[in-house]
């Protein structure tokens, strides 16, 4: 009799739970049930034709300012609607892997994340925008893009992003400090032969004071360029072969234990360990925190960086300069480019309407517009980016265009967008290098270990 | 909670030396104990401190201690920057129905298996705590499908409702208190026409106390503190959490984040935790003046 009582009490709570749990449902259900009707969700096409899209991108202003322009859109095609999700940039990654396990694929992004456009394209993800080119007649003039540019997104004549914006490498200085110290201020023409590695470090070393207290201690240069694989290219050693920009960033070889390679990074190194101009990752921590940079806190002369930090030049507590990258041996390559696609996801039902967004987002005028918008983003748009040259108070016009031109004309496209499971590569490439940086081990002797495992990676 | 230990009354001139040399050791220890809690204390002040510089003094090396301008805009700035108003209500909305379904699920699994044997409950019992073992990132996908296919998505849902159905931790915390429960007291609930749910209701909830704050706390640390889930199943901006909202302010690689306002977050984000704590301490020692009764 006990045990009966036992499951009549025990299906008594179960009912009461489940109860509560459809009566809480119904509550916060209602909260937000007109983002829940049919319709709104991207893969019902019928309520008179129109369709959503959805757009994937990094929840920062710099990105997020879409959402205003989706408005506008909108009423000029009324059979789209728009929808912006968003994801914080640590997350960015994952949280585009779950949609599309979960069949919520978005319908555009971009490699925005830590994975790189070879990735998405490694893992198949990404749709072949070549049928809907030739059908939409798209051509990438009509829309002021670069030719080259739409070459980088394209594997096999293929094409699978449509750029949309450019950052370079460039040198920002500090005019103080250069004032301080009596040294005339760095060319920011490309085509001026005496800019040159050398050069940069001995004036580095006019600014550069050390001293045993750690607030009077200011140096000369930074010169940590782009991604550590990318560094050795820019004084003519080439790590990956060539075979890697024609079969989707899939190297057959490596030569990260080469002489070149080593000579390249034991030059990049001596700025730290031996001509002692350049600040130690140490250092720079301790005085500008964990991801700071620590040209903003007015302690270093010059930095080699993205285009990306001339958008909050404003704030730098003191005048800020651009100049070109030095020359350091490659006539080819000095500027490393970073070009931000917008990518169609294959799990895309609406492609078609994608691209309409796509074309949108780079045409003149609305590349002009996501100037101010975003806060100085460069477009990929060449007339645009005369509007983008005169964008930043402080720095001279003239300089930021020579720089960008420059930048294009000696520029090479990342590697993180470029080469095949690019995250892991880029975390070994710290890990190992560490002992390097505090001194406990040299190039010599850690170069043979990367060039074993970034071939390891490759391979998985 | 006072440190240093008193004599109590009639202690003997012997134990008085003794008394000397311990007081000494505790005079150290307490200067020790000072100390640490200063250093524990220090990024804390920092935090408060920082929350209230402008942006040009962040960029100041070495740091200032204190503020030069105190900026009390910046509590009010945080609010116009993002819609924090509305994340902060997501959050609290999201943890206290969290607590709420952790609470009454997992205070009923655990009483049942504190209570109640049946066939192969053991097994059951063994099969809970397996779940333990599931990594998160192991479950996220599957769960997302379902989520997903019952149109839950960018919606509070998925954060609240799985918490309704219990979690193998809370429920194995709570079977363990329940268990110690004298079994006279229910005896005589039954003896006195207890209904089974009246028992757990009225009788073990109630001596319950320390277990379930303690329940309670860890449910709406972990609701409050959650990133991944609020990342996944929301999209829209007016659906945003805390954790989320505070990610995106340094996701721009592009701009110097904006640590002032950040500090700023972080301060007013700490307040329920510590709010909670401290109504639930009171709970905790409560609960162990009921046990010393008993």
């Amino acid at each position: 009799m006990k045990t009966i009582r036992i499951k009549k009490s025990f299906t008594l709570l179960l009912a009461t739970s489940m109860l509560v749990v459809l009566a809480l449902s119904g509550c916060s259900g209602g909260k937000s049930a007109g983002d829940v009707v049919p319709g709104n969700d991207g893969d019902s096409a019928n309520s008179g034709g129109q369709v959503t899209i959805t757009h994937y991108t990094i929840d920062s202003e710099d990105r997020t300012f879409i959402e205003k322009l989706v408005p506008d859109f909108e009423a000029q095609h009324p059979n789209i609607k728009v929808k912006i999700e968003k994801a914080p940039y640590e997350q960015f990654d994952s949280k585009l892997q779950t949609l599309i396990a979960g069949g919520k694929s978005p319908d555009v992004t971009s490699h925005y994340g830590y994975g790189g456009f070879a990735e998405y394209y490694n893992k198949d993800m990404l749709l072949d925008m070549n049928d809907i080119i030739k059908e939409d007649g798209f051509k990438a003039s009509d829309y002021n893009i670069p030719d080259d540019l739409m070459k980088i997104y394209t594997v096999k004549d293929q094409v699978y992003g449509i750029p949309v914006n450019m950052y370079v490498s460039l040198m920002l200085y500090n005019k103080d400090m250069f004032d301080a110290a009596n040294v005339a201020y760095p060319p920011s023409d490309y085509e001026d032969k005496s800019w040159t590695f050398d050069k940069m470090v001995e004036d580095a070393k006019k600014m550069t004071h050390v001293s045993n207290d750690i607030a009077k201690t200011q140096y000369g240069v930074d010169f940590t360029w782009s991604e550590r694989d990318m560094r050795p290219l820019y004084f003519g050693a080439e790590p990956y072969s060539q075979d890697t920009w024609t079969n989707g960033g899939v190297p057959s070889e490596t030569h990260f234990d080469s002489p070149e390679v080593i000579a390249a990074y034991n030059k990049l190194f001596n700025l730290i360990l031996k001509d002692k101009v350049s600040p130690t990752t140490e250092w720079s921590k301790s005085v500008a925190g964990q991801n700071g940079d620590a040209f903003v806190t007015g302690k270093v002369g010059m930095t080699v960086s993205g285009s990306w930090s001339l958008a909050g030049s404003n704030d730098f507590p003191f005048k800020v300069g651009v100049a070109a990258v030095p020359a350091g041996g490659n006539d080819k390559v000095r500027s490393v480019l970073f070009v931000d696609p917008l990518l169609i996801l294959k799990g895309s039902k609406h492609p078609k309407e994608a691209f309409e967004w796509i074309k949108y987002l780079v045409s003149d005028e609305i590349q002009e517009k996501s100037i101010d918008l975003s806060g100085g983003n460069p477009p990929v748009n060449t007339k645009a980016a005369e509007t983008y040259y005169k964008h930043f108070d402080g720095i001279d016009t003239a300089d930021v265009k020579k720089v960008y031109e420059g930048a294009v004309k000696y520029g090479f496209e990342s590697y993180n967008h470029l080469i095949t499971h690019y995250s892991q590569i880029n975390d070994m490439f710290i890990n190992e290098m560490q002992p390097i940086d505090t001194g406990h081990n040299t190039v010599e002797e850690v170069m043979p270990t990367i060039q074993k495992k970034v071939m390891e990676i490759i391979k998985r | 909670m006072s440190m240093i230990p008193t004599a109590g009354p009639g202690a003997s001139p012997s134990v008085n030396k003794r008394r000397r040399k311990i007081d000494a050791v505790s005079i150290a220890s307490f200067i020790a104990l000072v100390v640490t809690t200063f250093l524990m204390l220090l990024p804390l002040f920092f935090m408060v401190s920082t929350s209230l510089k402008s942006k040009k003094e962040l960029l100041t090396f070495p740091p200032t201690f204190l503020p030069e301008s105190w900026q009390w805009s910046n509590y009010r700035e945080i609010f116009d920057t993002l819609n924090f108003g509305q994340m902060y209500m997501n959050s609290l909305i999201i943890g206290i129905l969290t607590v709420v379904g952790t609470l009454f699920s997992s205070a009923l699994a655990g009483y049942g298996f504190a209570r109640y044997r049946g066939k192969g409950s053991n097994l059951w019992f063994m099969l809970m705590l397996s779940t333990m073992m599931l990594p998160y990132p192991a479950i996220m996908i599957p769960q997302f499908i379902l989520f997903s296919k019952l149109n839950w998505i960018d919606t509070f849902l998925p954060l609240i409702v799985p918490a309704f159905f219990g979690s193998a931790y809370n429920i194995f915390l709570l079977r363990q208190f329940f268990t110690t429960l004298p079994d006279e007291l229910f005896d005589a609930g039954r003896i006195d026409g207890c209904s089974e749910f009246r028992m757990w209701r009225q009788i073990a909830l109630p001596l319950s106390g320390p277990a379930l704050a303690t329940v309670a706390i860890f449910a709406f640390i972990y609701s409050w503190n959650d990133l991944l889930t609020p990342v996944l199943y929301l999209s829209s901006s007016d659906k945003f959490t805390l954790p989320v909202g505070m990610s995106s302010f340094t996701s721009s690689r592009f701009r110097i984040p904006p640590w002032h306002l950040l500090m700023v977050a972080s301060v007013l984000a700490m307040l329920p935790i510590v709010t909670l704590f401290a109504i639930a301490q009171k709970r905790f020692v409560e609960g162990i003046v009921l046990t010393g009764i008993k």
